[in-house]
């Protein structure tokens, strides 16, 4: 009962990120999705393992990660998306349809493990394709940033459904790589600012055929 | 120094496994097959003559070194970790690793099309990483009755996995890595990244990494195979191939920048490699032949291009004319590197691409027959074009005034590397001969 509330509010912080302009708030958003999303694998396994990956994940995406954005945007102090490349009412429909095509998609597949709410891999898949959609469909490289995290969540929720039978080391590697991934953007994102003059990957056009 | 070092005792320890069994299982983790101990000699010899070239290359700029040393030799651990792991979410966490290993290298000079190829360079690959990953867990998914992810587990136990969440984790799978090794419709950072990278990095990436992710799409391949899947994935193995080689041959014509071509070609000897397992059969010992005279010929081209960068101090092809003028060692080595990369008959890949070539025409695919061929043949002309001019051709005003010379210690790798493309190519030594059969066994082959 309370994992399919909490399933349900993951899939709405993303898409209110998705209908967002402000940075500051679409980081807040995250850092609650990502506190959210650490009480799951408790209401899943209520075990040490869970109460251990519960506490990593609360810690490292709902308070470090949202501290090295903040950091970031104060840098280069932005404030707003620019003009995104799809406007946010299309967005926020897109997303819409989005979330029906993962209902649609999980339908077709048979799960193996029926003991866990059938409402975790559509949820999941639905959260993805959301960050996907967020990543492909604005300019600021934060934004990019922040759509590949609410996907990384979407991939952790997914991985729930293996908490059993995956060894802690491969929880632990994916946790680290995302960590160094961002920091190794958030250096570069540094880089940007200083031989731009702002972090849009609108410049980035120097390159091309 | 502490680069050369330690390239040289990977190599011997690599050379000590040789002489051992070739399947060998460290613990449940770490152990290696015919295929993986051939991708890891190939990355430690090139590792080695790399270390040998940056050893002149980096002598002469002022600046400090070890940041980009000590990435080097995490790359080198990485990749061993790749070629090396038996379980598919060790082998996700090395590649993730490689990946993010790169970023420093590619932005070395620090110019803002570095930054921006840099930037497109992670945020392409860390989507591929993150398809892969998806595509790992669906894997895990669909063994839930074994219960483990290690590859031998997988292979042994193949036909029990549930069909419909193992195509789609073949499917996230191709795509995450194919972003990796550069395949066509998912390639777009790699002509950016091999564009602005230093030349010894590039030679790195192209040759030694390349061929690592290779190894993971031959995994992906190897368990898709065993649950006996070839009717879904080879269709779309030789799709991929054939659209990798035309993509190269559209942008190999006219290209103006020398290390972007360079990144096209590779492309397109990626497409090969797919598009020869995706054939099956003869085409896998065609496609594992391909991958060695490939790693050694892209580590050869692109360190000449890094002595060009160095005399010329432009990638412009028109600036860059009257090579064998000005530096007759680096020119002569230019046209090996060309004749061995477009394929002529006295080396590896002119071999690898006939058999690829026979493999289809046996199958009856003649759609991939034709467009095979036709993109070669484009590819070719376009890449001899270039490079004759490159090499023939008068030296320009201000380059002739400069008193640079061939570099010792950045000609020595490329005279090792020839020897090496000879012995693999021409003169196919016995004892290769045989791993390579027993590494396209693994696929049947």
């Amino acid at each position: 009962m309370w994992l399919e509330v909490v399933l349900i509010i993951i899939v709405f912080l993303s898409v209110a990120i998705l209908g967002n302009s402000r940075l500051k708030t679409i980081i807040q958003l995250f850092a609650l999705q990502s506190v959210v999303l650490s009480t799951t694998p408790l209401l899943i396994y209520p075990s040490f393992h869970a109460i251990i990956i519960a506490i990593v994940i609360a810690i490292l995406k709902g308070v470090l990660m949202p501290v090295l954005l903040f950091w970031a945007i104060r840098h280069v102090s932005i404030r707003r998306e620019v003009q995104p490349l799809i406007g946010y009412a299309t967005t926020l429909l897109l997303g819409g349809v989005l979330i029906g095509v993962a209902f649609l998609i999980s339908s077709k597949l048979d799960l193996p493990d029926k003991g866990i709410s059938n409402l975790l891999v559509p949820c999941a898949f639905s959260v993805i394709m959301i960050g996907f959609l967020l990543l492909v469909s604005r300019f600021k490289a934060i934004t990019q940033i922040i759509g590949y995290l609410v996907m990384e969540n979407g991939i952790f929720l997914f991985a729930l459904l293996l908490l059993e039978k995956t060894p802690l080391l491969v929880e632990m590697g994916i946790l680290l790589d995302i960590f160094v991934g961002v920091l190794v953007m958030g250096i570069v994102v540094n880089h940007i600012n200083q031989e731009f003059g702002s972090a849009s990957t609108i410049n980035l056009i120097n390159l091309r055929e | 120094m502490v680069l050369l070092s330690t390239a040289f005792v990977h190599l011997m320890t690599m050379a000590a496994f040789w002489s051992g069994p070739h399947n060998t299982q460290f613990n449940p983790f770490l152990g290696f097959d015919a295929l993986s101990q051939l991708v890891l000699t190939i990355t430690s010899v090139l590792f080695f003559i790399i270390a040998i070239y940056l050893c002149g290359f980096l002598k002469e700029k002022g600046r400090s070194n070890n940041v980009l040393i000590a990435c080097l030799l995490c790359l080198l651990s990485s990749m061993t970790l790749v070629a090396l792991s038996r379980h598919m979410g060790l082998l996700w966490i090395a590649i993730e690793a490689t990946a993010l290993l790169c970023a420093p290298l590619i932005n070395y000079y620090r110019t803002p099309q570095g930054i921006e190829a840099t930037w497109k360079y992670l945020l392409i690959s860390s989507l591929g990483i993150a398809f892969s990953l998806l595509g790992t867990l669906f894997l895990a998914v669909s063994a839930t009755t074994l219960k483990t992810v290690f590859l031998p587990d997988i292979l042994n136990n193949a036909v029990f996995l549930s069909p419909s969440w193992l195509k789609l984790s073949i499917i996230f799978l191709l795509v995450g890595y194919g972003t990796k090794m550069g395949l066509a419709p998912m390639h777009t950072w790699k002509p950016d990244a091999y564009g602005e990278a230093p030349g010894p990095m590039g030679a790195l990436m192209s040759g030694a990494i390349s061929s690592v992710v290779f190894l993971a799409v031959f995994r992906v391949c190897q368990i898709t195979f065993h649950a006996h899947l070839q009717a879904f994935i080879s269709p779309v193995l030789i799709l991929l191939g054939i659209l990798s080689l035309g993509l190269a041959a559209i942008f190999i014509m006219n290209q103006k920048d020398f290390n972007r071509m360079l990144a096209y070609s590779s492309i397109e000897h990626m497409g090969i490699l797919v598009l020869g397992i995706g054939l099956g059969g003869g085409a896998v010992w065609a496609s594992i032949f391909h991958l060695i005279n490939n790693a050694f010929a892209k580590g050869l081209i692109f360190l000449v291009a890094g002595n060009l960068f160095q005399v010329f101090h432009t990638k412009k092809i028109a600036d860059i004319q009257g090579v064998m003028h000005k530096l007759p060692l680096t020119g002569a080595f230019l046209i090996v590197g060309f004749i061995v990369l477009s394929g002529f008959p006295p080396f590896g890949i002119f071999y690898s691409e006939l058999l690829i070539l026979k493999q289809a025409l046996v199958t009856h695919q003649y759609m991939a027959v034709f467009f095979y061929c036709l993109f070669l043949a484009v590819i070719f002309f376009g890449f001899s074009k270039v490079i004759l001019n490159m090499a023939l051709g008068t030296p320009s005003e201000h380059v002739a005034k400069s008193t640079k010379k061939d570099d010792f210690l950045m000609t020595m790798p490329l005279v090792i590397l020839t020897v090496i493309l000879l012995g693999t190519g021409v003169f196919v030594w016995a004892s290769l001969y045989h791993f390579i059969d027993e590494a396209s066994m693994l696929l049947g082959g």
